[in-house]
């Protein structure tokens, strides 16, 4: 076999290339470009000039930038505390012998396929003051001193954000603990019954460290899709009111084009591209040290 | 004490419906309700939202279809979506089948440079893809769209179609190099067939994903006639917001076919999607 494939090595090569040009060219080396823009000052028209790590100063300066660092980490606490823990309940629940299972999986992941723009608007009229399905709920069961302005209200618009974002996705983690559920042998839990593990303690015993994989799994990919949170907030909010639900993705967007700030926008940006690397080697070597 | 059992039993079972319905009815009444509302006035809304509608007024959706032209958006999603997927299926599918049934120097490399796209995030290349593409001229065209969406749909692709394909048993294209069939012979005609499922699942995955898809679209495009779906809904938020009649409407509308798709093809988008999310 291996010496007929030997000297046709340049068509495996060939094969590869379209897909490598592609990716190369619009995933891979725009990286780089940031990177380059990122040390420029440059209104995106008249001929860019070298600063430095100027834009880099310049956004460790800037409140609004710290600010929306800290309201990505909202994201990515209300990813990991809602997200995960509510994605582990609804998989134990479903992976039982019940009936509806595969309606009630049908419905949770529904969320997951829907884009998130109209998400986002279905969202807003769902939170609007007047007419929106939370404050008709509130008064209706008697909460009215509850009832408020979800969106405009700076003090919690961040976390009316947030509960949209954890609604959006729980389906994922659902999905990805129902699969890792599912190889679990029954066996092992018959056999922790007989041993007289029971209920809460089979699951936290027994269970989890099983699929202690997935929920690293799930841990990291709360971070990375945490830091990707743009058209969500975009829509509903577009960061306001007064930046309280800016996240980093739509500072860099605001700066570049509608700021016309192309080098700074690139710098936020290769900060997003570096912070999340970071982020999640630090949840990797954490997970590493917990198993030791 | 058998009793006692019973009785735990059953209170679990009661309790794993109520959370369950409970859930299911925080996905599912929001839109219900949108959708109910789409068939009032903006009268009929503001009084009482809870109501079912007295009758199945059209008026919003004649409106909604126009204001924002959502026939157009949707041909327009439909072409850049169906293009890109089409494209990255085809550069795709041969890239995995090389990758995945041969030994060649630097496979593992090409491999993982592959998958190390599942982490990049768009907003790292916004602005150079932006730049490039209007500095070639291609700002406000399809193009414009299909390039970015095919470069970053080939590394889930890839990964899902090639271990896919190294599962299929060598034993089949031996017999074929025997007959002298050559590599692309055997691509297309005998691993292309087999691997059948997984290319569904990529092709329905990479079609919800540039469907949904909002970014790019928001900096690539900004003519009317070339908007995609969620960039014309999302004109609902700024100068149609207050006509909230109209704007459920068209959500309404929006969410027919992913709903759609969804329903037809759950199996495999629950599937890619988990396994996208996992490797990512």
């Amino acid at each position: 076999m291996e010496h007929i494939y030997k000297h046709k090595k340049k068509i495996i090569y060939l094969g590869i290339l379209p897909a490598f040009l592609l990716y190369l060219g619009f995933v891979i080396i725009p990286i780089f470009i940031s990177a380059r823009y990122s040390l420029v000052e440059w209104n995106g028209f008249s001929p860019p000039s070298f600063v430095g790590l100027e834009n880099y100063a310049e956004m460790f300066g800037n409140n609004i930038f710290w600010r929306s660092l800290k309201n990505n980490m909202v994201v990515v606490l209300a990813s990991v505390l809602g997200q995960v823990p509510i994605g582990f309940l609804l998989a134990l629940l479903v992976n039982q012998k019940i009936k509806g299972r595969h309606f009630f999986r049908t419905i949770i992941f529904m969320p997951v396929v829907i884009s998130a723009v109209i998400i986002s608007l279905v969202w807003s009229m769902v939170y609007n003051y007047n007419f929106g399905l939370l404050n008709n709920i509130l008064s209706f069961v008697g909460l009215e001193s509850w009832v408020q302005n979800w969106l405009s209200n700076p003090d919690i618009a961040m976390f009316s954000v947030a509960a949209v974002i954890i609604w959006q996705f729980v389906g994922l983690y659902f999905i990805i603990f129902l699969a890792a559920l599912q190889t679990v042998p029954d066996e092992i839990l018959e056999a922790a019954k007989i041993d007289g593990a029971q209920g809460w303690k089979r699951t936290l015993y027994i269970t989890i460290p099983l699929v202690k994989d997935s929920i690293l799994a799930a841990i990291v990919l709360c971070i990375s899709g945490s830091l990707k949170t743009f058209a969500l907030i975009y829509v509903m909010t577009n960061g306001g009111p007064s930046h309280a639900t800016e996240v980093m993705a739509i500072h860099m967007y605001d700066n570049t084009f509608n700021g016309m700030k192309f080098g700074y926008g690139s710098a936020v940006s290769i900060f997003i591209v570096v912070f999340g690397i970071v982020l999640v080697t630090i949840v990797r070597k954490l997970f590493a040290k917990f198993e030791n | 004490m058998n009793n006692k059992i019973k009785k735990i039993d059953k209170f679990k079972k009661i309790a794993t419906y109520a959370i369950l319905i409970f859930f299911a009815l925080i996905n599912i009444y929001p839109i219900f309700w949108m959708v109910m509302n789409s068939f009032k006035t903006e009268n009929q809304i503001s009084i009482n939202s809870f109501s079912l509608p007295e009758s199945f007024m059209l008026s919003n959706y004649t409106k909604a279809w126009n204001a924002v032209s959502l026939g157009r958006s949707f041909m327009n999603s439909f072409i850049v979506a169906g293009i890109s997927v089409l494209i990255t299926v085809a550069i795709g599918s041969l890239a995995a089948y090389f990758i995945s049934r041969f030994e060649f120097p630097g496979k593992k490399l090409i491999y993982s440079f592959f998958i190390f796209g599942l982490l990049v995030p768009i907003h790292g290349t916004l602005v150079p893809i932006f730049i490039l593409m209007r500095n070639i001229g291609l700002v406000n065209t399809r193009v414009s769209l299909i390039l970015p969406y095919v470069a970053f749909n080939l590394p889930l692709t890839i990964f899902i179609l090639s271990s896919f394909m190294k599962s299929l048993p060598k034993a089949v294209e031996e017999a074929a190099i025997v007959d002298g069939a050559g590599y692309l012979r055997i691509f297309w005609s005998i691993i292309l067939p087999m691997s059948r499922p997984a290319l569904a699942t990529v092709g329905i995955l990479n079609f919800v994903y540039n469907w949904n898809e909002f970014s790019f679209a928001l900096v690539l495009i900004n003519d009317n006639k070339l908007m995609t779906l969620p960039l014309s809904l999302s004109l609902f938020s700024g100068q149609f917001s207050t006509d909230y009649g109209m704007q459920m409407a068209g959500l309404s509308m929006a969410l027919v076919p992913i709903i759609a798709i969804y329903l037809l093809m759950e199996d495999q988008l629950v599937k890619g999607m988990s396994a996208g999310a996992v490797k990512g």
